[in-house]
């Protein structure tokens, strides 16, 4: 279940709702494989007492998740990613994360940077988050 | 998601106190099974609109209605059906929360000494002091077990957060928040806090000089394009936090 295979946190004072944030963060797990095709997501109430956030918000989320085809609610019996839930979870995160990316690189090359620091920059980055993430997320390809 | 008559309706109410007004044309609803926070200063009459619909208090003009309910001419009925959380602990100083309790499971027709217990427990409310000898913290939480022993439909809760420490507020926070897990309530709360508005509410009212002046999702009020609408109110409620936000 999630609660034990991702630390999803809602942090209100990011400028997306805690429900987008609820939404992003179980599209990554998916997409990192930690949560992977016909697995169960936790119950509304569960992931609400566990983000601490009210039940409605996880609730809107999933329908979120249900309309972008990447969950489906199987009656009485709970959440599940579906089969397509993957592939759709790495398209959409994974042009999010190439948007910022593109955005970040934007602002460099606006305040002067050039393409050699950019490049550095971005190798320090990895280098700073492969020594923050000692171990290596399960499924992790790519 | 909602659906029929809201659960919680004000209609142009206004209310004033001796020298000045206080409300005036004030309309809100809160559609059933949602939350919405109450943000605003002190004293601009947040504590005085809770009261209005517990029938606390008489409006010199408006209506109210909670469940459908008028809060003056159906107050028994009404207060059957309602959590209320006064913004400080509401029992004699000499009283310890068994003794409150069992004057509530006198009075009130839907008390269950069951669920009173559970939450006292879940809580860590201590049973063997006055209120008197109890914290802030401590009496707001034997204050919330009150409410929700009898499983209210609508919880109206007055600054719930004021004042308590860091960790008798995150319990306060995790307590509401496996209450509303329990069934679907209504929930009107005032706070000056941004993180529990966002945390709790569906939505937020800003309540500002006499009425509700915005009223959304919060990252919609509060984010509203790139006018730096958020950091302002941020700031806002920041540095009038001391004066009472």
């Amino acid at each position: 279940m999630l609660e034990h295979t991702v630390r999803l946190r809602v942090d209100p004072t990011r400028p997306s709702s805690p429900s987008v944030q609820i939404v992003e963060g179980i599209l990554d797990a998916i997409a990192r494989g930690a949560l992977g095709a016909g697995e169960q997501l936790p119950t509304v109430r569960g992931l609400a007492e566990q983000v601490v956030v009210n039940p409605n918000t996880v609730a809107k989320a999933y329908r979120d998740l249900e309309a972008l085809g990447v969950v489906e609610g199987r009656h009485g019996s709970g959440v599940f990613v579906t089969a397509a839930g993957v592939e759709i979870a790495r398209r959409e995160r994974r042009g999010a994360v190439k948007v910022e990316l593109q955005r970040a690189v934007e602002a460099a090359q606006a305040t002067g940077f050039t393409r050699e620091e950019i490049t550095t920059e971005v190798e320090r980055c990895l280098a700073a988050t492969g020594r923050a993430r000692s171990t290596p997320r399960q499924g992790g390809r790519s | 998601m909602s659906t029929g008559r809201p659960a919680i309706e004000v209609a142009d109410v206004r209310f004033r106190y001796a020298k000045a007004p206080l409300l005036e044309g004030l309309s809100l609803s809160v559609p059933t099974g949602e939350t919405t926070a109450l943000l605003g200063r002190n004293g601009v009459g947040k504590s005085t609109l809770l009261k209005l619909l517990m029938g606390l208090l008489k409006p010199r003009h408006g209506t109210l209605r909670v469940l459908g309910l008028d809060p003056l001419r159906n107050a028994r009925e009404l207060q059957a059906l309602v959590g209320y959380v006064p913004d400080r602990p509401d029992a004699w100083p000499w009283m310890r929360v068994p003794e409150l309790f069992r004057f509530f499971a006198v009075h009130h027709p839907r008390w269950n000494p069951d669920r009173a217990r559970a939450w006292t427990e879940r809580l860590g409310v201590p049973l063997d002091r006055t209120f008197r000898q109890l914290s802030r913290g401590e009496g707001m939480k034997a204050m919330l077990a009150a409410a929700l022993a009898p499983d209210p439909e609508v919880l109206l809760l007055d600054e719930p957060f004021g004042g308590l420490d860091p960790v008798a507020r995150e319990e306060m926070l995790r307590a509401l928040v496996g209450a509303l897990g329990e069934r679907r309530r209504t929930v009107l709360v005032s706070t000056h806090e941004l993180d529990l508005a966002a945390r709790l509410g569906d939505r937020v009212a800003i309540l500002e000089t006499g009425a509700i002046r915005t009223e959304g999702p919060l990252n919609e009020v509060i984010g509203a394009g790139e006018s730096g609408a958020a950091e302002a109110l941020r700031v806002r409620l920041a540095t009038a936090d001391g004066e009472g936000w």
